[in-house]
């Protein structure tokens, strides 16, 4: 049940994860099903709080500051895609193992596949806003060309481990630290305002505040998404290398942490 | 050939006056240590050598809080073990705690294919079963509807029929299940003694000892979290009946496992 030190250990415990995969696709589904039981638009709510929030956030730009629409609207609709998916891993992923407490009261499985479940659906709904980005990036800035649009794969697979590895952080802070959910929300607000989600980061480089977006490790990842679809080209390898950093270094610490605990995880759910 | 092997086998774990600690108290705890709570050190189980091989029937027995469940828990891999070894050969089903994490959203056949799915069912395994399954719950229409409108025995029936539609290797039972109404009981037992015939291995924990004489060949007693004795059903429940009935006379309680100590 543990990542051991070798590599067969670590091999095995991947194997386990697919071996279980009926069962958290299979959750996953229901959590997206869930979320829409009920509501008359269903799926269609997830298509339109990215829309909404694009709009009411471009009228306000373009007639206050005179932006241009047709570059800043995918500008706001990326960011909001972005942004959406990697707070709604940290908050969702915050309760991933309490929400799955009767199952890991119940039967075996790898630890790691409760996270899972919480940034596969996460992954959908950034598909599909993503997927609206793309269309609106298309109408206002053009075709980016075959490459930038190829450099999104890899950025991609960045986005699922990075997703994960938030996730199962803060899902094991929550289980020893109730409070971690309330930091956390209250965390992300902070951090979106220090984080050019739909602000442009000229903003921020005029006032001398460029250092922010520098040091901020979220940074990449808008950019990973951004170059290929506004500027039409690849991300920087510079820009590569750090999204790259980010996702590597937390996800060895999420799954040394969660090697750690995972076998006294289930005396404190 | 399916067997189960314990090896000195401990576990040891802590509990907490309020179970949780906020982010608040573990930092300030650090800084005017004295002010938390201490948690406490249980010792649930100790020292468990066991070795069940093809055809056992193991009954567990024993007092309140002498560590059955835990134990029967350590045997399916839900608990880790502090010290020694578990080795398993073999596919485990269990049979505990079987109406708990329903999905509430859900209707009765999607409950069916998650449980399935988290017993280690394929999806052509689970077609195969869902009709089964169906029939044996009775439910009917109702597993069209959510189950958060279920009746408690609705669930129980919908859990039990799922959690028995398995060919056990090695069953772990807690306790007799009562299901559902008299009727499905009575269908509920004869399924029951089905499964602990078809299974290479079964383990009890039964608090019943007259059904833990009539099914297990042999029987573990547990005290404390360590073994008291092991051996033939027979004498092991008379043994144990007998110290209870002088136990009872000297009006002695047996509280649960040792609190080891106040951990730091």
């Amino acid at each position: 049940m543990i990542f051991g030190s070798d590599s067969s250990t670590f091999k095995q415990y991947l194997a386990e994860i697919w071996q279980g995969r009926f069962f958290w696709m299979s959750l996953v589904r229901m959590d997206l099903r869930s979320r829409y039981r009920g509501s008359a638009l269903g799926m269609g709510w997830s298509l339109l709080n990215p829309i909404f929030m694009t709009i009411i956030l471009c009228t306000v730009f373009s007639t206050l500051f005179g932006q241009d629409i047709h570059s800043f609207a995918p500008y706001v609709m990326t960011g909001l895609a972005v942004w959406s998916y990697l707070s709604q891993s940290m908050t969702l992923g915050c309760m991933c193992f309490h929400q799955s407490e009767a199952y890991i009261m119940q039967h075996p499985s790898p630890m790691a596949i409760y996270p899972l479940r919480v940034v596969l659906g996460n992954c959908f709904h950034f598909a599909i806003s993503l997927g609206l980005a793309i269309l609106l990036a298309l109408w206002g800035t053009g075709w980016p060309g075959l490459l930038p649009l190829l450099s999104l794969l890899p950025t991609l697979v960045l986005f699922l481990i990075f997703g994960w590895s938030i996730a199962c952080l803060f899902g094991l802070m929550t289980v020893h630290f109730r409070d971690v959910k309330h930091l956390t929300e209250v965390g992300m607000q902070v951090l979106m305002y220090l984080t050019p989600v739909w602000y442009p980061a000229k903003l921020l480089q005029e006032r001398g505040l460029g250092w922010l977006v520098q040091i901020n490790p979220l940074a990449p990842f808008l950019e990973l998404i951004r170059a290929p679809l506004l500027d039409h080209v690849a991300p920087s390898p510079m820009v590569f290398g750090s999204a790259l950093v980010v996702a590597i270094t937390s996800f060895c610490l999420a799954a040394w942490t969660l090697r750690v605990r995972e076998p006294k995880l289930i005396f404190y759910l | 050939m399916a067997s189960v092997e314990l090896n000195n086998l401990g576990l040891t774990f802590t509990v907490r006056h309020d179970k949780h600690i906020t982010l608040k108290d573990f930092l300030v705890g650090r800084i005017f240590s004295g002010f938390t709570k201490k948690p406490m050190l249980v010792q649930a189980l100790a020292g468990i050598n066991l070795q069940v091989r093809e055809g056992q029937r193991l009954g567990i027995i024993g007092h309140n809080g002498a560590g059955k469940s835990t134990l029967l828990k350590v045997l399916a891999g839900i608990y880790q073990p502090s010290e020694g070894k578990r080795v398993v050969q073999g596919r485990i089903s269990s049979l505990f705690d079987i109406a708990l994490g329903f999905e509430q959203e859900a209707n009765g056949w999607e409950n069916i294919r998650f449980r399935c799915y988290l017993q280690g069912e394929t999806p052509p395994g689970v077609l195969a079963k869902q009709q089964e399954i169906a029939e044996f719950s009775e439910l009917g229409d109702f597993l069209n509807m959510p189950v958060r409108y279920y009746s408690a025995g609705m669930r129980v029936r919908l859990a039990f029929s799922i959690a028995t539609a398995i060919d056990p290797e090695i069953l772990l039972v807690d306790e007799v299940l009562s299901a559902g109404d008299l009727a499905f009981q009575g269908k509920a037992h004869q399924r029951m003694r089905e499964m602990m015939a078809k299974a290479q291995i079964m383990i009890m924990v039964s608090h019943d000892l007259e059904a833990a004489r009539s099914v297990c060949n042999q029987v573990l007693w547990l005290e404390h979290g360590t073994i008291r004795m092991l051996g033939d059903a027979n004498q092991v429940i008379d043994a144990y009946q007998h110290w209870a009935s002088v136990a009872n006379q000297k009006g002695e309680s047996n509280p649960g496992g040792h609190v080891v100590q106040a951990a730091a």
